[in-house]
């Protein structure tokens, strides 16, 4: 809980708000710096795979092109790091709406912590190990 | 649980207008994004992991049921996107706060004017599919069967 101190004086009524840690503002400062990242590299990803490209015509061979450039792999790996903490730290903002008890929060905020490295380190293992000399 | 409930049925209650229904499209959009974004990541991972799952996958994926699940995805990552500035360019800019109806009603008609077009494209592609396998003799409601990507299995 935020601390508040009130000072009154015949005039005026000061009231500080002490802010408990910074890990909150630095989540939400990564909320909008992701968010603005994503503008460009979600919705350029959305446009580029499922408009200009189609799910109706993707295959692994059309993958393998793709990650046959380095540029690409960067682009996808970049865009993972920024969508799954995003995703998942919202799912948080959510969750503590409605999750009241410090305890089990807490719990929650561990295992979504955990499964996002576990996420962001095996997709990234698969980017980057992925060769495209492998597929027939 | 009872106040998840409370929230659900005071969402659609609450007449907090512009401002209330932006704020629920955000996180509506923002659940729906994610619970794609997580199968599409581990899903994308097989490429590497386990082929045949990944191939069979694309197959499953081109079915128009997902194909609509799609076109949902598409609309909520340009809300987002587009809500999510507007929210990113309020907090910084605290005396624009007065124009919250008026930046929401710019939100969504942007959201109509790119979403539209991108989605009669993608409704196209996928009519397209359709008539391509119907005109094979197969059916793109067809649910494949792992066993057809064998020759990817490692």
């Amino acid at each position: 809980m935020a601390a508040i101190t009130e000072k009154t004086s015949d005039r005026m009524t000061v009231r500080r708000v002490q802010i408990e840690g910074n890990r909150e503002r630095y989540a939400w400062l990564f909320m909008r710096l992701s968010g603005v990242a994503m503008l460009v590299l979600a919705v350029g990803h959305m446009v580029i795979q499922h408009v200009l490209n189609s799910s109706t015509n993707l295959t692994l061979q059309f993958v393998a092109v793709q990650w046959s450039s380095w540029g690409w792999k960067a682009y996808d790996i970049f865009l993972l790091w920024m969508a799954i903490p995003h995703g998942i730290r919202g799912l948080f903002n959510i969750l503590s709406d409605y999750v009241h008890n410090p305890g089990l929060k807490r719990t929650i905020g561990i295992l979504l912590t955990l499964f996002v490295v576990a996420t962001v380190i095996w997709a990234t293992i698969a980017i980057s190990l992925f060769d495209s000399a492998m597929i027939p | 649980m009872s106040s998840l409930i409370l929230t659900v049925r005071e969402s659609i209650r609450y007449r907090g207008r512009s401002g209330q229904y932006s704020w629920l499209a955000h996180r509506l959009s923002g659940l729906a994004i994610l619970f794609f974004l997580v199968i599409h990541v581990w899903d994308t991972a097989n490429a590497f992991f386990w082929p045949q799952a990944y191939v069979w996958s694309l197959a499953l994926f081109k079915n128009p049921l997902f194909g609509l699940g799609e076109i949902g995805v598409m609309a909520a990552v340009l809300y987002h996107a587009f809500n999510g500035t507007r929210i990113t360019i309020l907090d910084f800019k605290p005396e624009w706060w007065r124009h919250q109806r008026l930046s929401s009603l710019i939100t969504w008609t942007l959201f109509f004017l790119v979403f539209i077009p991108i989605a009669v494209l993608m409704l196209s592609a996928m009519i397209g599919h359709c008539s391509e396998l119907a005109s094979a003799g197969d059916s793109c409601l067809r649910i494949p069967a792992f066993s057809e990507f064998a020759q990817y299995a490692r």
